[in-house]
This record gives structure tokens, C-alpha cells and sequence, in this order.
């Protein structure tokens, strides 16, 4: 109660909301962000987490679920530009992503009604945790995702196939014993099994690893974002990313050899042999795979649109 | 070797990764995680709490875990980030977690840091060692002076007081013993001579009706005696020795003896005025001239210039600086060189810079219009500070 008394207090206009009608919305936000995870939560966090949402966007949009005419008015007013602009960026065209931006309030509104007689909008599920405009971009983005996901399930593409075909050329030549590699069968074979030992080795290591080092190593590496943007998504400097990645090279490089030697028993020399061949074989493969890069970028492109 | 290591184990887990993705695409799936997601799907308020890092430690550990599987999830949470602008504002490194006070102190003495360290430090010995002996010669010469000029005093009073006689003739001795006081220092009292007419020419100190510069005149009109000043100048040797040495004046006792006080109290001025001369010259060298226009007040108004000098009013007509503000939008903003700075704005603050005319400038007048308005009325650089946080708009 006091809590929603001084998120009132704290916002500039409060949209003549009193205290009772916040008190549900931030009992939700707490049991969402804090006794989720911790239910002996101190009243002192509770309080820091109540004194940290953003009163003013979260009084704004209790109002537009209260049905308050001029909160909507307010509402659409200031973020209509947001939503565009997150609307454009998720759209391949400018008539795409005006449905987007339309269909946006439709969503917030909620189509539907609730057994108390009020819409069922998305707007029930906004904490004041993060900034209204971020969690409008992040709804629109959801949004166009759903729309893509169901005409990806009407429409299957020639592109698609043509695309797998590339991909599956790609693989083909990017194998172990591909190019640089011995002519001599044996040698192929042995470097062939070598180089799917290690990468069985190195996959389940970096299943091994923390949570947080993985979603570097799949930011950086599969969703290919630059160390700068990787970062950002873990809160962290670019610098402060670059020396994680290095630990976890050699953390990696430990462990897979560790993994090497006890479950397949590999000695240190035949594991250090083995990481030099199959970068080697790896460096040779680089060049057509680059070659393909572009095409595939340009059909994930297509695809996306 | 280690960085092999490294690029060994990069080179495989790009590959790893091509590997993964082209499954993913021959399963016919979105994502090659999709069926290792074990956890619901994040909704819009936990991905932009994630992306905006505001989610409490335990949360977004819980997050992370999901993000690591989910592709449709971590997309969206990178677009988000993206479009916030979040990377800019991530300025200041992150200290290493794990570096202790000994690791930081190994790094700090380790060789490459020395490397630097020592020729910096030893030419910023070599340049202090420098200006410090260049003040103090300076301060020896002023020292000289001054104690010349003391010496100087008591015995023109006993001249005066003894004979009664006009010393017309007497700054050459001054000047001579000034010539005499050191063969090291000659050149630079010459110089420091001209600096001082320099400063009081510029100060309107030698100005005739000067009280420092003045002249008695003698009852039969000739000057009874020379500025002191005057007389220790030694480029003014050469005209003098041209001319006559002026008629000697017989001056009764009494009169002699209120010359003499008075010309005691003048010297103690101009030794006053001198000293203060000294230190405008030192500080002219060495830092901020503090007390430039106090000098420039005539004698009589000094001590109300002082003291009027130091109040607000007289700093703001002595610096002469005109801020020039604008307010826009509730802001209030000072210009600073090609910058609107906005006043609420503290120097240690990160700024989130944000280019006129790019998508992050777009999104983020979408966000707070308020700043579309402060971005258009103020041209340049502004540093506004809105909602906690610090843009540079440029």
C-alpha cells in the first residue's frame, strides 16, 4: 500500500488513479520479478523494486485499462511514432508494417472481454519494470513474428528449398577431410573421425559452460552479432565481452581436451595434434564457405521479409 | 601459443555453429534450439526488462538460461537492445572479476606500463626541475632589487636630511650600484626594468601626475628630484649622461627634513607597487593573473578596488564573459564552446550519443518528443540530461 502510495506520489500525472487500483498491478510485478525466484524476499528489496518502476508510464497504462479516454489519447499520442518506428524495422515494407502498427492497438485494446467486463488487451501484462516505449517495441516484435510464423505455415517457398540446397552444398564442403587435407584414404578417414570427436568434445563442453557464457557464445558465434552488440545484450563493455571470450577459448579448449583424454582416450599430444589439423582443415574450408556467405544472407533476407 | 589455442578453438566453434545453423534449416525449423527450450517463452515486459537491464540478479539469470535456447526470444531481446541504443551507453569497462589488489598492483609495475611510465615520468622531472629553477632565478633578481632599492631609501633620506641638497644627480649612483649589484644579473634587470615600464606605462602608473612618478618641483620651478624609478632604469643612462646635471637647490632644514619623510613613505609605496609587480610578473609566467586590474587602479582607489574587486559584480566585468543560456522545454541549457550543455548535466555522467537524423535519434524522439523539440530549437552539440539519463545529440 505504501509502495503504490509513493509510485503515485512519484508520477507527474497519476490519471486520477488512487492507490487500491495499482496495488494489484505491482503485487504482480513483485511476484513476477522478485518472489518468483526468491519468496523470502526482504521487505527491503520489495521496496527497491517498487521505488524503481516507472511510475508514470505504469499510471498511464492502469488508466487505459481503467477505459480513461484521455490516458488512450495520451497513449497514442506519444508512442503512435515509436510503434511506427518499431513497426518498420520488424516490416520488409512500408504497407507491412502499417498493418503492424494498426493491429498493435487492436492488441493493446485486447479484442476480447474479460469476466469483469473490461478488454483483454496486452496492456494487463505491462509492470512499469522497463520503459513503456521498450515494451511496445518488444509487443510489436512479438507481433510480427506471430504474422510470419503463420504465413510461413501457408506458404512454403520455392526459396526455402533452394536455399536448404545451398546450405547442404555449404556442409558438404565444409567436412573434415575436405580441402588441404591428405589424399591418402587412411589419413582422410582417421582425420574425418578425429574431427567429429572433437566437435562432439567442444558441443557437449559448451553445454557445460554457464548460462551466461553460453548466450555469449551463441550471440557472438550463431546469431553472428559483432562483440559490441553481444555486449549490450549481457549488460556488459565491449572490452569486458572481448576478455570473457578469450577465457572461455581457453576454458573450451581445457575441457575439450580434458573430455578427449577420459572418454575417448586420447593422449595430451594426439589432442594438440588434432586441434592444429582440424583448424587447419577448418582455415582451408573458410574460402568457399565465404563464398556462399552472401547468398545466404541475402535469401535469410528474403526469407525474413 | 595461447592465442592459437584460442584461434584453434574459434576456428571450431564457428564451425560448430555453421553446423548447428544448417541443421536447423534442413529440419525445417526455426530454430535448431527450438526443441531444447524447456522453459516458456519470455512475454514483451521480461525481454525489455532483460534488454533494458533493469531485471533483478535472479531473474535475468533465469533469462539468460531461457535465451541461451530460445532464437525467437533472443532476437527479439538483440532488437530491443539494439534500438535502445544500450551499447552506447556501456562506455566504462567492466573491471575483471577476479583481479585482486596484487593483480592490479603486478599490472600496474609490469614492463610494458614501465615501458612508458619511466620516460614520462623522468621528462616531466626534467621540465618541473626546469621551471623551478627558472622562478627562482627570477625570484633572486626581484630579491636584489628590492633590496636595493631599500638600501637605496635610508640613504637619500640621510642625504637629504644631512645637506639639504636636491639629489638631482643621484639616481645615476642608484644605477650604477644597480649595474654593480652582479655581472649575471645585469641583463636580466635591464629587462625586468622595461617590463616594469611596460606594465606601468600599460597600467597609467607613469602617467606625469603620478604619485609615484612625480616630481617636486623646486621653488624656481626645476624638479628638486627624480622619480626613483626613473632614475633605476638603466637604458636611461644614455639621455641623462647627455645632459647637464641640473643646478644644485639649497633648501631650508625643515623643508628638507618633510621631503625626506615624504619621499620615505613614496618608496615604501613604490616598493609596495613593486612588489606587487613582482608578483603580477609570476604570475603572468606562472598561473593566473588575479590581481591585473586591481593594479590598474590608481593608488588612492586601491584599497576599495580590492576589496570591491572580489565581489561578483567585479568578476563579471573582469572576466568579461558573457554565458549565453537557453531554456527549452523545462531544460535550461549554457552554451559551452559549439555545445548546448544542459545545467542539470554533471561531467562524470555517461552520455548516450545519438546522431541527428539516424534510427537511434529517431527512436528515441519517438520515445520522448520533448526531445525532438530541444534537438530543433538548439543547433550543434546538445547535452541534455532526460529521465536519469544523459544524451549527446549531435
Amino acid at each position: 500500500m505504501g509502495g503504490a502510495g509513493r509510485l503515485l506520489g512519484r508520477a507527474t500525472d497519476n490519471h486520477g488513479l488512487t492507490a487500491e487500483t495499482l496495488i494489484p498491478r505491482v503485487k504482480s510485478a513483485v511476484d513476477k520479478y522478485i518472489l518468483r525466484d526468491d519468496p523470502q524476499a526482504s521487505a527491503d528489496v520489495i521496496q527497491d523494486f517498487i521505488d524503481k518502476l516507472q511510475a508514470d508510464d505504469l499510471c498511464l497504462i492502469v488508466a487505459c485499462e481503467q477505459g480513461n479516454q484521455k490516458a488512450w489519447t495520451d497513449l497514442v499520442e506519444r508512442f503512435s511514432a515509436t510503434v511506427r518506428s518499431a513497426a518498420r524495422s520488424a516490416s520488409s515494407n512500408e504497407e507491412g508494417a502499417e498493418d503492424l502498427a494498426q493491429s498493435i492497438w487492436a492488441e493493446l485494446h485486447g479484442l476480447r472481454v474479460r469476466e469483469d467486463g473490461k478488454p483483454a488487451g496486452k496492456l494487463a501484462y505491462y509492470s512499469g519494470r522497463g520503459s513503456l516505449a521498450g515494451w511496445l517495441r518488444a509487443v510489436v516484435a512479438q507481433l510480427a513474428i506471430d504474422q510470419h510464423r503463420k504465413q510461413s505455415r501457408l506458404v512454403q517457398t520455392e526459396e526455402d528449398a533452394d536455399f536448404d540446397r545451398i546450405i547442404q552444398h555449404g556442409q558438404d564442403e565444409s567436412t573434415w577431410s575436405g580441402h588441404g587435407a591428405s589424399p591418402n584414404p587412411e589419413l582422410q578417414i582417421s582425420a574425418k573421425l578425429a574431427g567429429a570427436q572433437v566437435q562432439k568434445a567442444l558441443a557437449e563442453s559448451v553445454k557445460q559452460m554457464s548460462a551466461e557464457d553460453r548466450l555469449l557464445v551463441k550471440l557472438y558465434y550463431f546469431d553472428g552479432l559483432r562483440l559490441r552488440e553481444a555486449g549490450a545484450v549481457l549488460g556488459v563493455h565491449e572490452a569486458t565481452a572481448s576478455r570473457r571470450l578469450t577465457r572461455i577459448h581457453g576454458e573450451l579448449r581445457q575441457q575439450v581436451e580434458r573430455l578427449l583424454i577420459e572418454q575417448e582416450g586420447w593422449t595430451q599430444p594426439e589432442t594438440a595434434r588434432a586441434f592444429s589439423e582440424v583448424a587447419l582443415n577448418l582455415e582451408a574450408d573458410i574460402e568457399p564457405l565465404l563464398a556462399t556467405e552472401p547468398v545466404l544472407m541475402k535469401k535469410e533476407n528474403e526469407v525474413a521479409g | 601459443m595461447k592465442q592459437a589455442n584460442n584461434n584453434e578453438v574459434d576456428l571450431l566453434l564457428r564451425a560448430l555453429a555453421r553446423e548447428r545453423t544448417s541443421a536447423a534449416w534442413q529440419s525445417g525449423s526455426e530454430s535448431g534450439d527450438a526443441k531444447q527450450v524447456s522453459s516458456a517463452h519470455l512475454d514483451a515486459d521480461e525481454m525489455n526488462s532483460y534488454a533494458e537491464g533493469v531485471a533483478p540478479d535472479p531473474a535475468r539469470t533465469r533469462y539468460t538460461e531461457h535465451l541461451v535456447d530460445c532464437e525467437a526470444c533472443r532476437g527479439i531481446v538483440v532488437s530491443l537492445v539494439q534500438s535502445a541504443g544500450t551499447a552506447s551507453r556501456l562506455e566504462v569497462p567492466e573491471q575483471k572479476g577476479g583481479a585482486g589488489f596484487w593483480q592490479k598492483l603486478r599490472e600496474l609495475f609490469s614492463p610494458t606500463v614501465l615501458g612508458y611510465a619511466v620516460p614520462v615520468l623522468l621528462l616531466t622531472a626534467v621540465i618541473g626541475i626546469g621551471l623551478l629553477a627558472l622562478r627562482q632565478q627570477q625570484r633572486v633578481q626581484f630579491v636584489a632589487q628590492n633590496e636595493q632599492r631599500q638600501a637605496e631609501a635610508p640613504s637619500a633620506a640621510q642625504n637629504k636630511a644631512d645637506s639639504g641638497v636636491s639629489t638631482a644627480a643621484q639616481p645615476q649612483p642608484t644605477v650604477q650600484n644597480g649595474i654593480k649589484s652582479g655581472a649575471t644579473t645585469e641583463r636580466p634587470r635591464e629587462k625586468t626594468a622595461l617590463e616594469d615600464e611596460k606594465l606601468q606605462a600599460g597600467r597609467g602608473l607613469l602617467k606625469p601626475d603620478s604619485s609615484v612618478g612625480k616630481i617636486a618641483p623646486s621653488k624656481d620651478g626645476q624638479p628638486a628630484e627624480v622619480d626613483s624609478v626613473a632614475g633605476l632604469r638603466p637604458y636611461a643612462l644614455e639621455p641623462k649622461a647627455a645632459e647637464a646635471p641640473p643646478p644644485a637647490t639649497v633648501i631650508n632644514p625643515e623643508k628638507s627634513a618633510e621631503l625626506a619623510k615624504q619621499r620615505s613613505e613614496k618608496r615604501e609605496d613604490q616598493s609596495r607597487d613593486q612588489n606587487e609587480e613582482f608578483r603580477v610578473q609570476t604570475d603572468d609566467v606562472h598561473g593566473p593573473n588575479r590581481s591585473r586590474n586591481n593594479t590598474a587602479q590608481p593608488m588612492s582607489q586601491r584599497g576599495a578596488g580590492v576589496a570591491g574587486g572580489r565581489g561578483p559584480s567585479a568578476d563579471k566585468n573582469k572576466k568579461g564573459a558573457y554565458v549565453e543560456t537557453r531554456s527549452v522545454m523545462g531544460r535550461h541549457f549554457t552554451r559551452e564552446g559549439d555545445a548546448w550543455v544542459d545545467t542539470a548535466y554533471e561531467y562524470s555522467q555517461a552520455t548516450v550519443r545519438v546522431a541527428r537524423g539516424s534510427d537511434q535519434f529517431r527512436a528515441l524522439v519517438a520515445d520522448e518528443p520533448a526531445l525532438r523539440t530541444i534537438a530543433a530549437q538548439l543547433d550543434g552539440v546538445v547535452i541534455v540530461v532526460w529521465k536519469n539519463r544523459a544524451y549527446r545529440i549531435q
